[in-house]
């Protein structure tokens, strides 16, 4: 039974410099300090990081792998936080915060060793968890 | 006469173009300076027994000889400091060759050092080394002073303070210095002086100093060919004498940061070099003919004036002022364009200019030129050449 | 201030939508494929004609989330000229909210998108606020709305809201990613000191030469086995940098360094806080002000004395 306080089973992204890379381009987001170490230091960054495009996809990915390939995601809101730099662990842990009918809104949150990433709501229907 | 002074001599200079974006590997500069050197002194690959270059150089001795099909090298030693090790590569192979350990000696520097590394940037690799370097460096790099020019602009602003110099009078070096670039067709800024007001209204990048108080990086190479006086008179150029030669640290030395000595407003290891080049070659500063000054910050120039004696300390600034180190000034200083205006090729390019001058093949020749003055990098250990006849 | 923020910004609001931007690729399997694989989403809707159409749907449909992928200007990509964003960043630019942090994303899908559709992508500023008060410094808030259509069609929507702000005088201090010192055998000691809250000096053993920065061997005397004091924290500025460029890790320009002369004598690098760079001056009084990164790291910073 779902309802306001059911958690999610937790997702954790190991943020390799592949993977800021490899989603960077997966995502044509051709900005350097998303895969150019050099530069992402010259504009005063520690590493690569992470782009936002990922962030709302890993925040789907999250949310999906929960309600099931049957489920529909009808929006994905998200905040942004610290950054996620390469060589950093992004842990994720949500709950469903209101059901609506078929509705069911959750609250999203991915953390890295700086802090509060990103977090966020998303809604969806036809979740069969 | 001490030293090594009139037993060695610069035979022949060679370089690449300067650029922003050389589009080739350093190795790649590297032969070519060597072998436009070579060339210029009339001289085979196979004539070359010893090669010299900095610390910091990438390319290996073993490497540039190997492009150039040198079958042997006897003689192979490379200097620390950064720029200042620019003028002691002649001094080592004037000491092999007065020493009889090798005949000819290629010093060389060669770089991608604007599309490449960028020395410019903040290196938290440098401030990071396990050596003790790294732990020097960490006095000032997690307090955020960690680029050339904020290192130089720690000085300058004490200098200000002490002297009463201002801004402007830093400015005036670059608006020397360019417009001697400006009629130099190898300069990065041939064709494109500035004014006073230029330099004024130009961006702050450590403040004191101002985007046109620095120089810019460069990509490019630079080689000299150094044999005995002897051999030197059967070449293809005039022979160009090391009147003197001399590397100088002072006390309490740190690289760049030697901010814990007493009164911060002189370069006391140019001071030691200074002193050792003028009893080398039995001259003082008022012999000087052309200076070729480091100047990859202009702050330094005013303050070399003074460590060198060319002007009382803290009077650099009228000294400049008055038109002293224009080409028909009381001290044409850097007729190429220096660093500022020619190209940031580690000091080396200022050798060249410096053989030039003597040689009388100047762009911007100074008439009767009987002594030139060559310094290498301000704020390091460092070191000096007289150039002559 | 000389530029007109709201005014500005009213007038490009009333604009309304830019001319809209269209996709280089219809929604493809390819692009698909390289998203799902580089995001390790195994949802089998998006690569699987067979689960797609058990969960409902005609066939494969492209995830959601990929929405702003299909548009995105690509490697030398510019923004155009009329482009609300565009237009509203030069401006805060030239009014000297010079850096950008993204704050907000938020994205709803009307439908699901099948293989094959051509998107078309338009932008509308829909809100500037400010200036306020943010941890980062003084800034604007700019709210831009996106809308993608297939044909005529709007099938998703994204609000996208950046904070435009100006770093803030007062030099903050050192970040998580400031410059770790190296620490040897010989300058351990000021480091435990500056974690433990105490600026100390060395001081030879022997002879009792004070000595900033600390080393193994009395350059006065030769002995080796030094000691240190604890110093007061009290000291005036005896030169200072204000960096503007380039970029530092840890640090937002303008900054300040100061080279301080202590009242013991030694003298000491470190950031100058809570004080506007243009009021620094040689002579200056200030008192220590170590700050604390982290665990393993307390920096010596200054602050003026009070
Ligand atoms: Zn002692």
């Amino acid at each position: 039974m779902i309802g306001p306080g059911t958690a999610l089973p937790a997702m954790t992204v190991e943020a390799t410099p592949t993977f800021v890379v490899a989603t960077a381009v997966a995502t044509r987001d051709f900005q350097d300090v998303h895969h150019d170490r050099d530069a992402a230091l010259a504009r005063g960054s520690k590493d690569i990081f992470v782009n936002i495009l990922t962030d709302t996809g890993l925040v789907q990915r999250f949310v999906t792998d929960w309600a099931g390939p049957a489920a529909r995601v009808h929006d994905i809101k998200i905040r942004l936080g610290v950054p996620c730099y390469a060589y950093d662990t992004l842990h994720f842990s949500g709950e469903v915060t209101a059901v609506d009918g078929d509705r069911v809104t959750v609250s999203v949150i991915g953390r890295g060793s700086l802090g509060d990433h990103v977090s966020g709501t998303v809604t969806v229907s036809g979740v069969t968890p | 006469m001490t030293g090594i002074g009139g037993r060695a001599a610069v035979v022949g200079i060679g370089a690449t173009e300067f650029s922003k974006d050389s589009r080739r590997s350093e190795l790649k500069l590297a032969a070519q300076a060597v072998r436009a050197a070579l060339a210029d002194a009339g001289l085979r690959p196979a004539d070359v027994d010893g090669l010299v270059t900095f610390t910091m150089d990438t390319n290996t001795e073993a490497a540039v000889a190997r492009e150039l099909g040198i079958p042997q090298l006897r003689f192979f030693s490379r200097i620390h400091y950064g720029g200042g090790a620019a003028c002691a590569t002649v001094q080592q192979a004037a000491l092999a060759i007065a020493a009889g350990v090798a005949e000819v000696v290629v010093c060389y520097r060669a770089f991608n050092e604007r599309s490449g590394h960028r020395f410019g940037q903040f290196s938290t690799a440098l401030a990071s080394a396990p050596t003790s370097s790294g732990v020097d460096a960490s006095w000032s790099y997690p307090m955020g002073l960690g680029t050339p020019g904020a290192q130089v602009a720690m000085v300058a602003r004490r200098y200000m303070h002490v002297t009463g110099a201002t801004s402007e009078d830093f400015g005036r070096v670059a608006v020397a210095d360019r417009r001697h670039a400006a009629t130099n067709p190898k300069a990065f800024f041939y064709g494109r002086p500035i004014t006073l007001a230029e330099h004024q209204a130009s961006r702050w990048i450590t403040e004191p100093l101002h985007l046109l108080d620095c120089c810019q990086e460069s990509d490019g190479g630079v080689a000299v060919v150094v044999t005995s006086a002897e051999r030197a008179r059967d070449l293809a150029q005039p022979p160009v004498l090391v009147r003197a030669a001399a590397q100088g640290s002072g006390p309490d030395q740190f690289v760049m940061t030697s901010y814990y000595r007493d009164a911060l407003t002189g370069l006391p290891e140019m001071g030691i070099v200074a002193n050792q080049l003028w009893a080398q070659a039995g001259i003082t500063a008022q012999d000087v003919d052309v200076a070729v000054l480091y100047d990859h910050f202009t702050p330094f120039v005013l303050m070399q004036l003074e460590e060198l004696g060319f002007c009382p300390r803290g009077e650099a600034r009228h000294f400049v002022a008055d038109g002293g180190i224009e080409i028909d000034g009381r001290l044409p200083v850097n007729p190429h364009g220096g660093q500022l205006g020619e190209a940031y090729i580690h000091g080396m390019n200022g050798i060249a200019e410096g053989v030039r001058q003597v040689r009388g093949t100047a762009v911007n020749q100074v008439a009767r030129v009987e002594h030139v003055l060559v310094t290498a990098g301000t704020g390091v250990p460092t070191s000096g050449l007289v150039l002559g006849r | 201030m000389t530029v007109d923020i709201l005014g500005r910004a009213g007038q490009v609001r009333a604009a309304g939508e830019c001319a809209p931007r269209s996709a280089r690729d219809p929604v493809n399997q390819p692009m698909i494929n390289n998203w799902v694989e580089a995001l390790g989403d195994a949802n089998p809707i998006y690569t699987s004609e067979a689960a797609a159409r058990a969960a409902g749907h005609p066939g494969v449909v492209a995830p959601p989330a990929m929405i702003q992928v299909w548009t995105m200007a690509g490697l030398h990509g510019r923004r155009a000229a009329d482009d609300p964003l565009q237009i509203m960043t030069a401006l805060l630019d030239e009014a000297g909210f010079t850096s950008v942090v993204a704050t907000n994303c938020e994205q709803t899908y009307h439908r699901y998108l099948r293989v094959g559709e051509h998107l078309r992508m338009t932008t509308a500023l829909e809100d500037v606020t400010g200036p306020k008060r943010t941890a980062l410094g003084d800034g604007w808030f700019v709210t831009t709305r996106n809308v993608w259509y297939s044909g005529e069609e709007p099938v998703a929507e994204m609000r996208f809201r950046v904070l435009k702000f100006a770093p803030g005088p007062a030099a903050a201090p050192a970040g998580a990613d400031a410059v770790r010192p190296v620490v040897s055998r010989d300058t351990a000691f000021f480091w435990e000191g500056t974690a433990a809250g105490e600026l100390r000096i060395q001081r030879c053993g022997a002879c009792g030469t004070l000595r900033h920065p600390p080393g193994p061997m009395c350059p006065s005397c030769g002995a080796d086995d030094p000691g240190y004091v604890l110093a007061s924290g009290r000291g005036t500025v005896f030169s200072y940098v204000v960096h503007h460029h380039p970029p530092v890790p840890g640090r937002t320009v303008p900054f300040v360094v100061a080279l301080v002369e202590l009242e013991e004598g030694v003298r000491m690098l470190g950031g100058l806080v809570g004080v506007d760079p243009g009021e620094v001056r040689i002579g200056m009084a200030v008192e220590a002000a170590l700050t604390r990164v982290d665990d393993g790291l307390t920096l010596p910073d200054w602050r003026p004395a009070r």
